[in-house]
């Protein structure tokens, strides 16, 4: 094979390594790969453009600018290095300040050199202000810390050179003394061992709280009782009122249900109620249809009673007791048709003579001074024949004579007018005081 | 430990500016492929 293509191929090789490391912000080793790769190839371009970028980055602007005018040199054309170039010196004064603040470093590192350290590190921490990345200050900030003692201060420096470039050799070796001396070596190690010590449990490994701790004595019946009370309060707050609430639920449950069987019971009671009052309506009911019927039967039995006692008066001659009784009599109730033919003859009997019978039984009353027996008897025979104006004028007279004077007016005045022009009608209105 | 002296001397002066063309002019940019092609030159003469 062509040396100079196999020369070519190994510089390419080197520059992938580089960039590889660089992406990982490996500033060092990349640099130290892109170095290999121009000394196999001093035309690989791309290299020598990202070696510039690094110093750059590293705050080296310097060492930067030379690889980026060299790669132009090598390749005026299509060269990623006239973009970089542009950049830092297309804004005025920007460059020349930069120039300072390396000219700054110098002088610090001189002074640090030289024993004024307390200079050194005044001018330094201007130097790191003014450009953060610059790494080659803040490794003699470190160091010129680490000699005074003073570790912090030292390990934020190198904490910011690898925050830059994460493997940086002397960084690295700075910031182990660093941590040495603060005592964070011990952490991150028991930290490590922890985070790479994990077992599986077994069953006997018991886990004590991070908290926990042994106590005795006054400290232990302290707790015990801020126990008790942080119970009793739980008890008081929590359980107490949720007591409280499912009795109340209880009762309010116990209540409803006993109205609710009173209600039903009120409501079976009003049933009851009504059921016995149409009972009794029908009790009642049935009762008077009953003496109803029990009075109808009565009432037929004693007509036909009063009527053989009227047959019999008949017989006997004694017309008397045919007319009174005949009085008493119901002919209505009488239906059997042979009876009621006798119940007829009778009333046409009465009606043509019986009436003046009931008439001389009432005149013969009035004689014996008996008058309400005399009354009963005259209102009998106007019961038989109502036209009768001498029944009526011996009524007035006897109600006159009582001293019931409308009674007997009346009378009187129906004598009078009814009969006008009779002898009783004069009568009538003589004893009126006309 | 470290010999704070002896570690402080090992830094050198970063590349200033107006130094960059000196650097340039001193930079040897001879590379593999320059030597190979020498090494190649010599033995064929």
């Amino acid at each position: 094979m062509d040396y100079a293509k196999r020369c070519q191929r190994i510089a390419n090789g080197y520059y992938n390594q580089g960039l590889e490391k660089a992406k990982i912000r490996d500033l060092t080793g990349a640099a130290e790969c892109l170095k290999k790769s121009l000394h196999f190839n001093k035309y690989q371009t791309d290299a020598r453009n990202l070696l510039g970028l690094i110093y750059y980055e590293m705050g080296e602007t310097g060492e930067s600018l030379v690889q980026w005018v060299i790669s132009m040199n090598l390749q005026p054309e299509g060269n990623r290095a006239e973009v970089y170039l542009r950049e830092i010196q297309g804004k005025r004064g920007k460059l020349e300040a930069e120039n300072q603040n390396i000219r700054k470093y110098n002088q610090a590192l001189y002074q640090a050199q030289t024993g004024s350290d307390d200079l050194a590190i005044l001018l330094l921490g201007r130097v790191v202000d003014f450009n953060p990345h610059f790494v080659k200050a803040h490794l003699v900030l470190a160091l010129l810390h680490m000699g005074h003692g003073d570790y912090t201060k030292a390990g934020k420096s190198l904490q910011k050179v690898l925050q830059i470039d994460k493997n940086h050799p002397k960084a690295l070796w700075y910031m182990s003394i660093v941590k040495a001396n603060t005592g964070r070596a011990e952490v991150e190690k028991k930290k490590m061992d922890t985070a790479f010590s994990h077992r599986q449990m077994q069953d006997d490994d018991v886990i004590l709280p991070p908290t926990y701790k042994e106590t005795t004595g006054w400290l232990t019946i302290i707790n015990i009782a801020a126990g008790l009370l942080l119970g009793a309060a739980v008890i008081w707050f929590l359980v107490m009122p949720a007591l409280e609430r499912e009795l109340n639920h209880r009762h309010n449950q116990e209540l409803n249900r006993v109205l609710e069987q009173v209600n039903q019971k009120n409501m079976e009671l009003d049933s009851l109620r009504e059921q016995l009052a149409a009972a009794e309506t029908d009790r009642d009911s049935v009762m008077s249809d009953l003496q109803a019927m029990q009075a109808d039967e009565e009432g037929v039995v004693r007509q036909y009673q009063r009527l053989v006692v009227m047959l019999k008066a008949r017989e006997a001659g004694d017309m008397n007791t045919v007319a009174v009784t005949y009085t008493d009599l119901d002919g209505s109730l009488i239906t059997d048709p042979d009876m009621a033919a006798i119940v007829e003859e009778i009333r046409s009997y009465m009606e043509t003579e019986g009436y003046q019978v009931l008439a001389n039984l009432g005149n013969e009353a009035r004689d014996a001074g008996n008058q309400d027996s005399a009354l009963g008897y005259y209102q009998k025979s106007l019961a038989v024949k109502g036209d009768n104006p001498q029944v009526i004028y011996d009524m007035a007279l006897i109600y006159q004579a009582r001293d019931e004077k409308d009674t007997a007016n009346q009378l009187f005045g129906q004598v009078i007018m009814n009969y006008s022009g009779t002898e009783l009608a004069a009568l009538a209105k003589e004893a009126r005081g006309y | 430990m470290i010999d704070f002296e002896e570690e402080l001397n090992h830094y050198k002066p970063s590349l200033e500016i107006d130094q960059v063309e000196d650097a340039i002019g001193k930079s040897d940019l001879t590379d593999m492929t320059d030597i190979m092609m020498d090494l190649i030159k010599e033995r064929k003469e």
